[in-house]
């Protein structure tokens, strides 16, 4: 489904991506209202446009994916992967296993954006999806997944709380998790926002602040947390079908760096997103509108470092 | 020193005395050097060759496919537009 999103979604990302702004001469620094500043991305959202650029969902193999609504807001998914999955290894052999599943999952989207989405897997998975509004400004999320083997079952509970210029979110998980996140608009392109979390299984704790800027053309965000992370990245868009994207991670604690540099295509039959890395890594995808909700997936990805190629195909039948 | 006693032996003597002279094993050193730095130096092409090709492929022709497809979609629509402009006026039974 993920793939199938990304396509429509992109369409819908990008005329929006100066959703809020409610001035449009931004050069005219009189003119800004400093008490209605625009509504800001939510905190865990504020790398969207890098990750959808950058970050495609790549796979090895055959990928099948179809769709059918049973009514205007129901509908049922049926989704079939064949191919190999990396199994982590001690070494510096790459271990492939080929394995198949195939997914089952229904969907309900009610016109109030409440939303239930549950998804049951051949290998024993199960994954449930919630996300339902209470009132304009305040919306709970849940995620969990179920697992055969014990201990990896999780469950997840998001409550949002969308303020005139900020956003406020409280997580609660098993393990004993427990985040809280804070993002607030500082000028009418400027966010910074912070987040807390505690982890009472491994008794970890960690804290980290974000900021993103974004104007017509181009969107800078950064982010540095306590888990020994540095992020920034930065996303332009050059024309309303093209835009590149830059992505720049240190680990202090490791001390390694990534940068990765990627476009991202956006054509009337097809979306093509390809990125280069540091890691001496390659990848490129390629989603092919055939027909009327017929889309034809090519995935590719080459580490010229640790001499890893894979190659996958797939179709997506189905809005 | 044994070399300059034997040099003037026998006719096959010469070949032995120039073999050992420190020239010729410094022109042979320097050949057989020269010979592993080229075969490097090819070898090294031919890795540079293979990653930018493959990498060309991956990240380059999808993305010329693509635009060229784009290009003759713009053209062929922009042919109908004017096709359509230019039947209009068709007298009317």
């Amino acid at each position: 489904m993920g793939g199938a999103v990304s396509y429509a979604a992109a369409a819908a990302v990008k005329p929006s991506q100066t959703e809020g702004k409610e001035e449009k001469h931004s050069k005219d620094v009189d003119s800004v209202d400093w008490l209605n500043l625009p509504c800001p991305v939510k905190y865990e959202e504020i790398q969207r446009e890098n990750i959808m650029s950058l970050k495609p969902e790549l796979f090895e193999g055959l990928r099948f994916d179809f769709t059918k609504p049973l009514n205007q807001r129901f509908s049922l998914s049926h989704s079939l992967f064949m191919g190999s999955v990396e199994v982590p290894s001690q070494g510096a052999q790459i271990i492939k296993v080929p394995a198949a599943h195939y997914e089952f999952g229904a969907n309900l989207i009610d016109q109030r954006m409440t939303m239930l989405i549950g998804r049951i897997l051949t290998d024993g998975r199960m994954s449930a999806r919630v996300k339902y509004d209470v009132t304009d400004r305040f919306s709970i999320k849940v995620n969990a997944q179920i697992t055969n083997e014990p201990h990896f079952s999780q469950g997840m509970f998001h409550f949002d709380y969308r303020g005139g210029d900020y956003q406020a979110q409280l997580q609660l998980g098993n393990n004993a998790f427990y985040g809280f996140n804070y993002i607030q608009s500082v000028t009418p392109t400027l966010a910074l926002g912070g987040e807390v979390f505690w982890l009472g299984q491994q008794r970890k704790s960690g804290i980290g602040f974000a900021g993103r800027y974004n104007t017509d053309k181009a969107i800078a965000t950064a982010q540095i947390a306590s888990t020994s992370i540095l992020s920034l990245t930065y996303v332009q868009r050059v024309s309303d079908k093209v835009s590149l994207a830059s992505d720049f991670l240190y680990n202090w604690n490791t001390k390694e760096t990534t940068t990765t540099v990627g476009y991202d295509y956006l054509l009337r039959q097809c979306r093509l997103r390809g990125r280069l890395d540091t890691n001496g890594c390659v990848a490129a995808f390629l989603e092919e509108r055939l027909n009327l909700g017929v889309n034809f997936l090519l995935s590719a990805e080459i580490d010229h470092w640790k001499k890893d190629y894979k190659f996958g195909f797939g179709m997506t039948v189905g809005e | 020193m044994a070399a300059v006693d034997r040099s003037g032996e026998k006719g096959g003597g010469w070949g032995k005395g120039l073999a050992d002279s420190s020239l010729y094993q410094k022109a042979r050193r320097a050949a057989s050097n020269s010979a592993r730095f080229s075969q490097k130096l090819m070898w090294s092409t031919g890795k540079a060759a293979w990653i930018a090709g493959t990498t060309f492929l991956v990240l380059v022709v999808p993305l010329i496919i693509e635009m060229d497809r784009e290009q003759q979609m713009v053209d062929l629509e922009s042919q109908q537009a004017g096709l359509l402009g230019s039947s209009a006026p068709l007298p009317s039974k």
